[in-house]
This record gives structure tokens, C-alpha cells and sequence, in this order.
């Protein structure tokens, strides 16, 4: 079968849809991940999303659902926690992070979860979409876009220095909350697409290919998401041709776009 | 007529060090005040009650007229507040000199507007007056420390605020730049009609162009000039 004959599969059309997208929005929140020192925390959620999925496996519950649930609920109380407690998001996501999976893990025993089952949740699965599934990523992709694009001076500033954003008199706390708000969305809806463990692919890889050759945000954000849309599509059609995971594929693809940047950078990484 | 900054009785602690216990200091509208201390004194942290970011447990802070306890959203007030910080942001974010300049005319611009010509232009005049205008399209990071304490100076003038915050506007300058730029913040205040509160652990650099000057030690502010 060719690779057009496969285009009129509906479950074809769907992750194309999904790859494009994600692939434009998603690296957008990498940027704020790589911007804010969020790495802990991302990986924090992707524990939570992991939580939530075995929870929905347990109650017998879509999984992308429980998921999506848990990651709203961390997200909104991470950030205002870490402010209560006085504590690092990082400290508090290492915390989070291993109590989540801890969890997760005696749930997926108990519950007699099949092994494939629970792999589904690490892995996704972008070639098994719902209508459902598509609706949330396109919903989220396009509330981070008009985001981004409605708020740019505010998110500008903060990813910049927060301490700034807030003396200039920005609301400064309801725009970081708003952003890992975003994060624990996307996260757990890119859990759905590519699996837990390969959200980076989307979120983070792009995001880190951009921040290498770019000269300002705004050139970030265009970068970030030509790539994600580049290596999600090269990664969709490779996979096909050379019948491999497509998630793999598609990290591969972005890991290539990395090192290409990487040769070519003028500007840095935030550190 | 209400005085410009006014701290009574100023108790704050952090974490389990006690940093401030009952400092006053006034600064009236118009007036150059300094306060020195050695490192560790208080002095960033004192910005930091004025500009309402951190709540002093005891005590009463006013500023422009506002009673700081009253408010629980101080954003109105910090546009009318321009800030120098101390630590210059170290990190590689892809900015340039001119716009980071222009994010002190963001807090007044309102929500989901875009910066305008009006707002560039003052971005630029600030530029010019700290000096940095030959650095306009360079990347922050990619300035030295002394180049980027005047990007943060910039930045606070293009704000057009009230009142001007200085933490240590001068650690990273070489002795020439540090009274170039003194004579800089000098000229301002007095042009802009501003209240300045300068913080640093030099008095001897301050002591030509304060009105006023607090030593603080000890948790505890006096009137030493
Ligand atoms: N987050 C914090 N938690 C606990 N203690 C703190 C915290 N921040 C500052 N301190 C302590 O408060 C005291 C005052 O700090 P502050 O930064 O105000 O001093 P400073 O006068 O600005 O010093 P420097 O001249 O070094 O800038 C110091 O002893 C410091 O160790
Ligand atoms: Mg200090």
C-alpha cells in the first residue's frame, strides 16, 4: 500500500490532523518549559497524566480523560502551592513526580491491568485517535495560539524575568499560573498522541532546536513550531515508509533538526 | 500633602532571620534619599516592602498615599514604581537591548494592546539617557554586566514612574561609568520630578547627591545625613 492510499484511512487523517496541530502549538509550551525552568515540572505532570490514565484504567474510565482531569487539577494547584509552601516548583514536582508514579504503579498492579494496556499510556498511540481525542488538540492547540498571540508582551516579559514582569506592574502571578496551566494540559493530551514517556517530541525537542537559532521570541515561537510541524509530519511519513513506531520516528526526526541547529546556531539556549 | 514613601515601624522576617525590626525611613515627593548598610543589611529587601512584594509583618508602609495593606492587587501602584533590581538576569533568553528596554511600558499599555510608536520612542529617549543607544539591536546577554545594570536603568525610566527604586545601581561599573551614571540619576530626578530611594553599600559614592541618608543595621534604620 503507498503512502497516498493510506491518506483515505480515516485513522490516517487523524493523526495528520492531530501532527499538525499539535506540531504547531505544542513546541510553543517547550518554549516556556525551556524559558521558566519548568523541566521539573513537566515531567512532574507527566507523571500526574500517568497517575490519571491508570486511574481511568481502574475505574474503567477513558484514559485521556482521567488524565486530562488530573493534569488540570496539578496544574492549577502546583503553581499557588509552591507559593504557599514557600517551596521550589522543582522540590515540589520531585515530590509530586515520584508519589504520582508510586501511585500509578500500585494501581496498574491491583486493578490486573493488561501489560499492553498500561503501555498504551507510556506510549499513545497517534494512529488510534478518537473524534474526541482530535477535538482536544485541536481545542488546546488553538487556546495556547490565540494565548500567545494576545498576550505577547505579558508572556514576553515573564519568560524573560519574572521578577521584571512583576515590578513593571504586569500581572505577573496569573500569567505563570496560566502557563503551567497550559503545560499540564498539553501534557496530558500529548500523552494520548505520543505516550507519556515521548511528550518531549512535541513539547520540548522543537522548542530546543528554535532557542538555538533564534534572535528573539517571537522568531522562538516561529521556529519552534515549523519544526514541531516538520519532524511530526516527516515523522508520520517516515514511520510508514520504513514501518517503524511513529513516535520514535518522530523524535528522531526532531533529535536530526537539533543537531542541524546545533551546526548553525547564532544565538543560545536559555540556561 | 501625602509623603512619597513613608515605612513605620517596619518589622519583616524571612524564613526564621528577622531583617527588618521597626525601621522608619520618609522620603517626601521630590527628595534624593540613600540607604546604606553592609551586605546582608536589609537594603534589597527594604525595595522590595516599598514596591510591595514583600509584606512586612508588622508595621506601615505608604506609598504615593496608599497605604500598601489596604490593596491586595499593587499592580496600579508598581507602573507608577521603577525598579532597578540588584541581579541583572543572567539567563540566555533571546531579547533584544531595545525591547527589553520597552517592557517598562508594558505595564501601561493594558491588556492585549500593542506597544505604539509613542511607546518606542520613549524606549529610545531612555536609551539615549542611559547611554546604551549604540546597543539598541544587540541581545541582552550578549552585553557585560555594567552594560546590562544600564539596560535595567533604561528599562525603569521608560516606565516614566513616580518613584525610582536603585538597588546598587553601580556594582558592576568601572569608577568612571559609576559617577557618570550617578550624575545620570542625578539629572533625571531632578528633571522628571521623581522621588528616588537609591540603595547601596557606598556612601561615600551617594553622599554628594542625597538629600537624605539612612544607615541600616541591624534591622534598624538612622538618620545619618
Ligand atoms: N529568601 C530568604 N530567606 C531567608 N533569608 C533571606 C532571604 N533573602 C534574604 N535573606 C536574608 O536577609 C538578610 C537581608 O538580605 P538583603 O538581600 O535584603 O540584604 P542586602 O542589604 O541587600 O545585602 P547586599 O548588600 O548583599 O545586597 C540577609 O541576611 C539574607 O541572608
Ligand atoms: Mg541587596
Amino acid at each position: 500500500m503507498s503512502w497516498v492510499q493510506t491518506l483515505n484511512f480515516p485513522f490516517m487523517q487523524h493523526a495528520l490532523i492531530a501532527i499538525f496541530f499539535a506540531g504547531i502549538a505544542f513546541p510553543i509550551i517547550g518554549v516556556f518549559v525551556l524559558s521558566l525552568n519548568l523541566i521539573p515540572l513537566r515531567f512532574a505532570m507527566m507523571h500526574v497524566a500517568l497517575l490519571g490514565g491508570a486511574i481511568g484504567l481502574f475505574l474503567k474510565v477513558d484514559p485521556l480523560l482521567s488524565g486530562l482531569l488530573f493534569c488540570i487539577l496539578s496544574s492549577m494547584a502546583l503553581g499557588p502551592i509552591s507559593e504557599k509552601m514557600k517551596l521550589g516548583v522543582g522540590i515540589l514536582s520531585g515530590y509530586f513526580m515520584t508519589l504520582t508514579l508510586a501511585l500509578a504503579f500500585i494501581l496498574i498492579y491491583k486493578a490486573d491491568i493488561h501489560v499492553l494496556q498500561a503501555f498504551n499510556i507510556l506510549w499513545g498511540n497517534i494512529l488510534s485517535l478518537s473524534g474526541l481525542d482530535l477535538l482536544f488538540v485541536i481545542g488546546i492547540s488553538l487556546i495556547i495560539l490565540s494565548i500567545v498571540i494576545l498576550f505577547f508582551k505579558e508572556i514576553q516579559a515573564i519568560l524573560y524575568d519574572r521578577e521584571i514582569a512583576l515590578a513593571v506592574g504586569l500581572p505577573e502571578k496569573f500569567f505563570y499560573y496560566l502557563i503551567i496551566f497550559m503545560l499540564g494540559l498539553t501534557i496530558a493530551v500529548s500523552m494520548r498522541l505520543i505516550g507519556a514517556l515521548l511528550i518531549d517530541a512535541f513539547v520540548l525537542l522543537p522548542a530546543m532546536a528554535a532557542t538555538l537559532i533564534s534572535r528573539s521570541l517571537k522568531q522562538t515561537f516561529f521556529f519552534s513550531s515549523l519544526f514541531g510541524l516538520l519532524s511530526g509530519m516527516a515523522g508520520l511519513y517516515f514511520s510508514f515508509v520504513f514501518d517503524i513506531p511513529t513516535s520514535s520516528t518522530i523524535i528522531l526526526v526532531a533529535s536530526l533538526i537539533i543537531a542541524g541547529c546545533f551546526l548553525f546556531r547564532r544565538g543560545g539556549i536559555p540556561s | 500633602m501625602h509623603h512619597s514613601i513613608e515605612l513605620k515601624d517596619v518589622y519583616v522576617r524571612l524564613g526564621h532571620v528577622s531583617v527588618l525590626e521597626g525601621v522608619d525611613i520618609e522620603a517626601k515627593p521630590y527628595e534624593f534619599i540613600s540607604v546604606v548598610g553592609a551586605n546582608g543589611a536589609g537594603k534589597t529587601t527594604l525595595l522590595k516592602v516599598v514596591n510591595g512584594t514583600l509584606r512586612p509583618f508588622k508595621g506601615q508602609v505608604s506609598v504615593l498615599g496608599h497605604d500598601l495593606f489596604q490593596f491586595k492587587n499593587l499592580d496600579f501602584l508598581r507602573r507608577d514604581i521603577g525598579l532597578v533590581p540588584q541581579k541583572s538576569n543572567s539567563n540566555r533568553f533571546p531579547i533584544l537591548v531595545e525591547e527589553a528596554v520597552l517592557i517598562g511600558r508594558y505595564g501601561k499599555i493594558g491588556f492585549m494592546q500593542r506597544p505604539k510608536e509613542v511607546d518606542w520612542d520613549k524606549a529610545y529617549e531612555a536609551m539615549k539617557i542611559a547611554g546604551i543607544s549604540q546597543f539598541s539591536k544587540k541581545l541582552v546577554h550578549e552585553l557585560s554586566g555594567g552594560e546590562r545594570q544600564k539596560v535595567a536603568l533604561a528599562r525603569a525610566l521608560a516606565q516614566e514612574p513616580s518613584i525610582l527604586l536603585l538597588d546598587e545601581p553601580t556594582t558592576y561599573l568601572d569608577s568612571k561609568s559609576q559617577s557618570e551614571i550617578m550624575e545620570t540619576i542625578h539629572t533625571i530626578h531632578h528633571q522628571r520630578g521623581l522621588t528616588t530611594l537609591l540603595v547601596s553599600h557606598d556612601s561615600r559614592l551617594v553622599e554628594q547627591y542625597s538629600d537624605k541618608i539612612y544607615l541600616l543595621k541591624e534591622g534598624k534604620g538612622y538618620l545619618i545625613k
